[in-house]
C-alpha cells in the first residue's frame, strides 16, 4: 500500500460522514414519513407509538405485562418511548424537529407547542371529541377542556388532575395550645399567624416560632404559590379578572394591592419565615416538623406527607400535629383557588398520523385506553400480580414493589381520565388516614363551588407567547421586593407601568379581542 | 528515515523542475506527516461534527424558527431579532451586570490565581507544596449546584455559621443570599474558592521552567525575596500571563450560567440578570429559540472582537500575542 492510498481511507470516511450529515439535515426539513405505522401512507395503523415522560427509577421494558395487556385490549401494538421527565421538554423539541415523530405525544401548552399547533403540526380534536363517538374521551369538566384549548381549538386529550388542591395546613397542636379555632377567613388566618409568632404556641417560653412558611417560589405569577392563593382569596381573580366583560390583569386590581399589603405585613411583622425569598422549596416541610413555623399554604397532598413524617418522629402523637383547613373566606367574598385541572395532554402530530381514518383509529385507541379496565392497568397494575382488590381499595403486593413503581411512575402518565377516574385508590393504612382522605374530598367539593377559573386560560396572545415569561417575572419579582420592603407602593406601581409599556398593553388588547370573539 | 530523506531530495528537486510549488508542497507535507495527520483525525472529526457543523444552525438567529417546520422551512426575518435585543429596555441592565461581573472576575479572581501560584512556588518543603496544591484543586471538581448548596447552608438565615458570624461582626440582620448588595461579593467569593486553585496549574508549569541560575545569581547579588519575585519570576512568566489574559477577555461575556442562575432570586435579580440567564429565560422557557440564538451570536461576536483586540494591544506593547 502506498502512502497516498493510506491517506485515502480516512479522507473517504470524512467525506462520507459529511455527506451523511448533509443528507440527515436536508431530510430534517421535509415532512416526516411517520414511523411504526406498519404500512404505507394512508393504511390503517397496526401499531401505535406514544412518547411519554416517566418518573420511575427505570422505565418499563417494551412488551412488559402492561404493554401486552394494553395491546390486547386495544387491538393495536402499543409501543411507548419513555423519556425521563426532567429531559422531556427538551426532547419534544428535538423530536418535533426530526422526522421520526411518534403517533401520540404528551405535550404541554408551551409557546413552542402553540406555535407548532398553529402551524398545523397537530390535529385539532375539538369536533372529534365533541362528536360523542368516543364516550371515554368526553370530558366531565368542560371548563378544563376549554382551558386546554388554544383560542378554542382543542389539540389534545388532557390528563385530568384534581381541580381543587389548595388548602391551609396548620400545626393542630399549636392551635390547641393557644385555644384557637381553625381559621375560616383571611383575617382569622392573619390572627393565627400573629399568635403562632407572638404567643409562644409551643409553650417553651422562648420566642422561636413564626406563622407562615413560604419558600422561594420557582414560578412567577399565577403558578399556584402561596402569594397567588392569598391574592385570589382577596378577590383579585385568577391571573386575569373578568371586570364587566373586559379582562384586566389581577395585579392591577385594588384587591391585589390589598393582598400584597397583607403579605407585606406578615413579613414585616415577622409572622413569616425570615428566609422566605431564598428557602429551597424542597425543604418546605422541615420548619413545620421542627416546630419553627406553623402555617403552610399548599396542595392538600402535603398534609398526609407531613403526617407520615411526624409518624417517623413521634409515632404516638403523630395524628395530633396536622390540621387541614379549606380555603378561607376573603374580605370581599369567598373565592377558591383551582388548579388548571390538567397536566399536559396527549396530542397527535399530523406528520405521523396522516389521514383522518388513521386519526379516528388513534382516537379509538385512546378511548379504549380510558376504559375502566385500561385505567386499572395504567394506575394499579395487574390484579392478582402486583395488587389485589379489597373492598373499593387496591392492596399492593410488597414483593412486586418494583413493578408497582413502574406502573405508578410511568404507565400512569398515559392515563387521561377525562371522563372520571375509575381505577382503585390505595387502601389507607390507618383509620386516621382514611378520615384525612375523606376530609380532602369534602373540602374539594366545598371549594369547587367557589372556584375562580382563569378566564384567559385558553387564550393565546401573540405578544404573551413571545415575552410572557419576562412580563410575568417582572411582576412576581416586584411583588417579593414590595413584601421585603425593598420598594414601596410607588416603586411597585412603577414596575406595573413598565409591564404595561413593555408589551403588557398589547397583551391586554390581544386577549380582550380574542375574549370578545370567543366569549 | 529513508522515506524522509527521499522526500527531502524530491522537494529539493522542485527548484530544478518548475511545477506549481504550492500544490507540490501540500502533497509532500501530506505524505510526510501522514501518521501525524492520521492521529489528528479524531480531533478534526470532533471539530467538524461538534464545532463547525452546529454553526449551520446559527442561521435560526435570522429566522422565526419553529422546530416542526425545520430550519429551512422557518420564515427568514433578517436582523429583526438583533434589533429587538439591542432596543430592549433590559439591554443596558444586562450589559452592566455582565460587565461588572466580568470585571470583578478579571481584576480579582485572575490576579489571585497568579498570587496563589507565586505563593505555592515559594514553598520550600516539597511535600507541603504538593499537598496544598492538591487540596486547592479539589473545589474545582465540585459542580456549581454543590457549591451553591454549600453557600446556602453556610448563609442560611437563623443557623448558617457564616450568616451568624457576619451578622454578629457587622451588627446587622441581613439575609446575604437575598440582598442585592451582597450578590456580587458572593459570586466572586464562590468563583475564587472554586477556581483559583485549578487556575494555578498553568502558572506553576511556567514557574517550573524559570532558570534557577538567575535566582542563584540574584541571591549572590543580594536580592531579597520580593526583589527576586518582581525582577525574575514575574518577567519570566509574563508571556503566560498575557496569553491567559487574552483568552480570559474572550470569555468576558460568558459569566457562567449555572452559578448565576442558581444564586439569583426575586430580590437580587436586578443585579443578577446577565446575558446567559436572559438567553435561558427567553430561549428555553419562552421557546423563542431564534431570539435567544441571536443574543448568543451577538455575544460570541463580541467575544471574538475582544480576543483580537487584546491580542492586538498585547502586540502593540511588544508582548507576544497568541496569534
Amino acid at each position: 500500500m502506498t502512502p497516498r492510498k493510506r491517506l485515502r481511507a480516512p479522507l473517504a470516511i470524512l467525506t462520507v460522514t459529511g455527506l451523511a450529515l448533509t443528507a440527515a439535515c436536508s431530510s430534517g426539513g421535509d415532512e416526516g414519513d411517520g414511523d411504526g405505522n406498519g404500512g404505507g401512507e394512508g393504511d390503517a395503523l397496526s401499531s401505535l407509538s406514544i412518547m411519554s415522560p416517566y418518573f420511575a427509577a427505570v422505565p418499563p421494558e417494551e412488551d412488559d405485562p402492561i404493554d401486552q395487556a394494553l395491546t390486547e385490549l386495544t387491538g393495536v401494538d402499543i409501543s411507548v418511548q419513555w423519556v425521563p421527565n426532567t429531559d422531556y421538554g427538551e426532547r419534544t423539541n428535538v423530536v418535533l424537529a426530526g422526522d421520526d415523530i411518534p403517533d401520540v405525544m404528551v405535550m404541554g401548552k408551551t409557546p413552542a407547542f402553540v406555535q407548532t399547533a398553529e402551524a398545523g403540526g397537530f390535529w385539532e380534536l375539538t369536533d372529534y371529541l365533541n362528536s360523542g363517538d368516543y364516550p371515554n374521551l368526553v370530558s366531565e369538566n368542560p371548563e378544563v377542556q376549554e382551558a386546554t384549548s388554544v383560542n378554542g381549538h382543542v389539540y389534545g386529550v388532557y390528563r385530568s388532575r384534581d381541580v381543587i388542591r389548595h388548602c391551609i395546613i396548620l400545626r393542630a397542636d399549636w392551635l390547641a395550645n393557644l385555644g384557637l379555632e381553625q381559621p375560616q377567613t383571611v383575617e382569622e388566618l392573619y390572627e393565627v399567624a400573629r399568635a403562632f409568632t407572638e404567643d409562644d404556641p409551643d409553650g417553651n417560653g422562648a420566642d422561636d416560632t413564626y406563622g407562615f412558611i413560604n419558600p422561594a417560589w420557582p414560578g412567577s405569577i399565577g403558578s399556584g404559590s402561596p402569594y397567588d392563593a392569598l391574592e385570589l382569596w382577596h378577590g383579585a381573580g385568577n391571573v386575569w379578572l373578568d371586570d364587566g366583560g373586559e379582562l384586566v390583569p389581577s395585579f392591577t386590581t385594588d384587591a391585589w394591592m390589598e393582598a400584597v399589603e397583607y403579605e407585606r405585613d406578615l413579613v414585616q411583622n415577622g409572622y413569616t419565615n425570615p428566609d422566605y425569598a431564598t428557602m429551597d422549596p424542597a425543604t418546605w416541610n422541615e420548619p413545620f416538623l421542627n416546630g419553627q413555623g406553623g402555617i403552610i399554604i399548599d396542595v392538600q397532598s402535603r398534609a398526609p406527607q407531613l403526617v407520615e413524617l411526624f409518624r417517623e418522629q413521634d409515632p404516638e402523637n403523630a395524628e395530633s400535629y396536622v390540621a387541614l383547613v379549606g380555603q378561607p373566606e376573603g374580605p370581599h367574598g369567598t373565592f377558591a383557588m383551582p388548579t388548571s385541572g390538567y397536566s399536559n395532554f396527549l396530542a397527535i402530530p399530523r406528520s405521523s398520523v396522516e389521514t383522518e381514518e388513521q386519526l379516528e383509529q388513534v382516537l379509538q385507541v385512546l378511548n379504549d385506553m380510558n376504559s375502566t379496565e385500561a385505567q386499572i392497568l395504567l394506575n394499579n397494575g395487574i390484579e392478582g400480580d402486583n395488587f389485589t382488590v379489597e373492598g373499593e381499595y387496591a392492596v399492593y403486593n410488597e414483593d412486586r414493589q418494583d413493578f408497582t413503581d413502574q406502573v405508578s411512575g410511568a404507565w400512569a402518565q398515559l392515563g387521561t381520565n377525562v371522563a372520571g377516574y375509575n381505577a382503585y385508590a390505595t387502601q389507607p393504612a390507618t383509620p386516621y388516614d382514611e378520615e384525612l382522605a375523606q376530609l380532602r374530598l369534602d373540602l374539594q367539593a366545598e371549594d369547587l363551588e367557589n372556584a375562580v377559573f382563569n378566564p384567559a386560560a385558553s387564550l393565546a396572545s401573540e405578544t404573551y407567547q413571545s415575552s410572557g415569561t419576562q412580563l410575568d417575572t417582572l411582576i412576581s419579582d416586584a411583588r417579593i421586593q414590595f413584601i421585603a420592603g425593598q420598594i414601596d407602593e410607588a416603586g411597585l406601581q412603577d414596575v406595573i407601568d413598565r409591564w404595561h409599556s413593555q408589551g403588557g398593553d398589547q397583551v391586554i388588547a390581544e386577549l380582550n379581542e380574542l375574549y370578545s370573539e370567543l366569549g | 528515515m529513508a522515506t524522509l530523506i527521499e522526500a527531502e531530495a524530491v522537494s529539493g528537486g522542485a527548484d530544478i523542475t518548475p511545477r506549481p510549488p504550492n500544490r507540490r508542497n501540500v502533497r509532500e507535507t501530506l505524505v510526510r506527516y501522514r501518521w501525524l495527520l492520521f492521529l489528528m483525525l479524531p480531533g478534526i472529526i470532533y471539530f467538524l461534527l461538534f464545532r463547525f457543523w452546529p454553526m449551520y444552525g446559527a442561521q435560526i438567529a435570522f429566522r422565526d424558527y419553529i422546530p416542526f417546520l425545520g430550519i429551512e422551512g422557518s420564515q427568514w426575518v433578517g436582523w429583526e431579532h438583533f434589533e429587538t435585543f439591542f432596543t430592549n429596555p433590559d439591554f443596558p441592565r444586562l450589559l452592566r451586570n455582565t460587565l461588572i461581573l466580568a470585571a470583578l472576575s478579571l481584576f480579582i479572581a485572575f490576579p489571585l490565581t497568579i498570587v496563589m501560584a507565586l505563593l505555592l512556588n515559594e514553598l520550600r518543603l516539597n511535600i507541603l507544596k504538593r499537598t496544598v496544591q492538591t487540596l486547592v484543586y479539589v473545589p474545582h471538581f465540585l459542580s456549581w449546584t454543590v457549591v451553591v448548596s454549600l453557600t446556602g447552608l453556610l448563609f442560611a438565615v437563623g443557623n448558617g455559621p457564616l450568616w451568624t458570624l457576619l451578622n454578629d461582626v457587622l451588627g446587622t440582620d441581613t439575609n446575604f443570599l437575598a440582598d442585592p448588595a451582597w450578590f456580587r461579593p458572593l459570586i466572586v467569593l464562590q468563583d475564587v474558592w472554586k477556581n483559583t486553585g485549578w487556575g494555578t496549574i498553568i502558572f506553576l508549569a511556567a514557574l517550573a521552567g524559570v532558570d534557577q541560575e538567575q535566582y542563584e545569581a540574584a541571591i549572590i547579588d543580594g536580592a531579597g525575596r520580593w526583589q527576586r519575585v518582581w525582577h525574575i519570576t514575574l518577567p519570566s512568566i509574563r508571556s503566560t500571563i498575557i496569553v491567559l489574559l487574552i483568552l480570559q477577555t474572550g470569555q468576558i461575556l460568558n459569566t457562567g450560567f449555572e452559578q448565576i442562575y442558581l444564586m439569583s432570586n426575586a430580590l437580587n435579580r436586578t443585579v443578577a440578570d446577565v446575558f446567559d440567564t436572559y438567553v435561558y429565560f427567553v430561549g428555553i422557557q419562552q421557546g423563542s429559540y431564534s431570539y435567544a440564538t441571536a443574543v448568543g451570536l451577538a455575544k460570541a461576536i463580541v467575544g471574538v472582537i475582544l480576543i483580537f483586540g487584546t491580542n492586538w494591544l498585547a502586540k502593540r506593547f511588544n508582548q507576544q500575542g497568541i496569534f
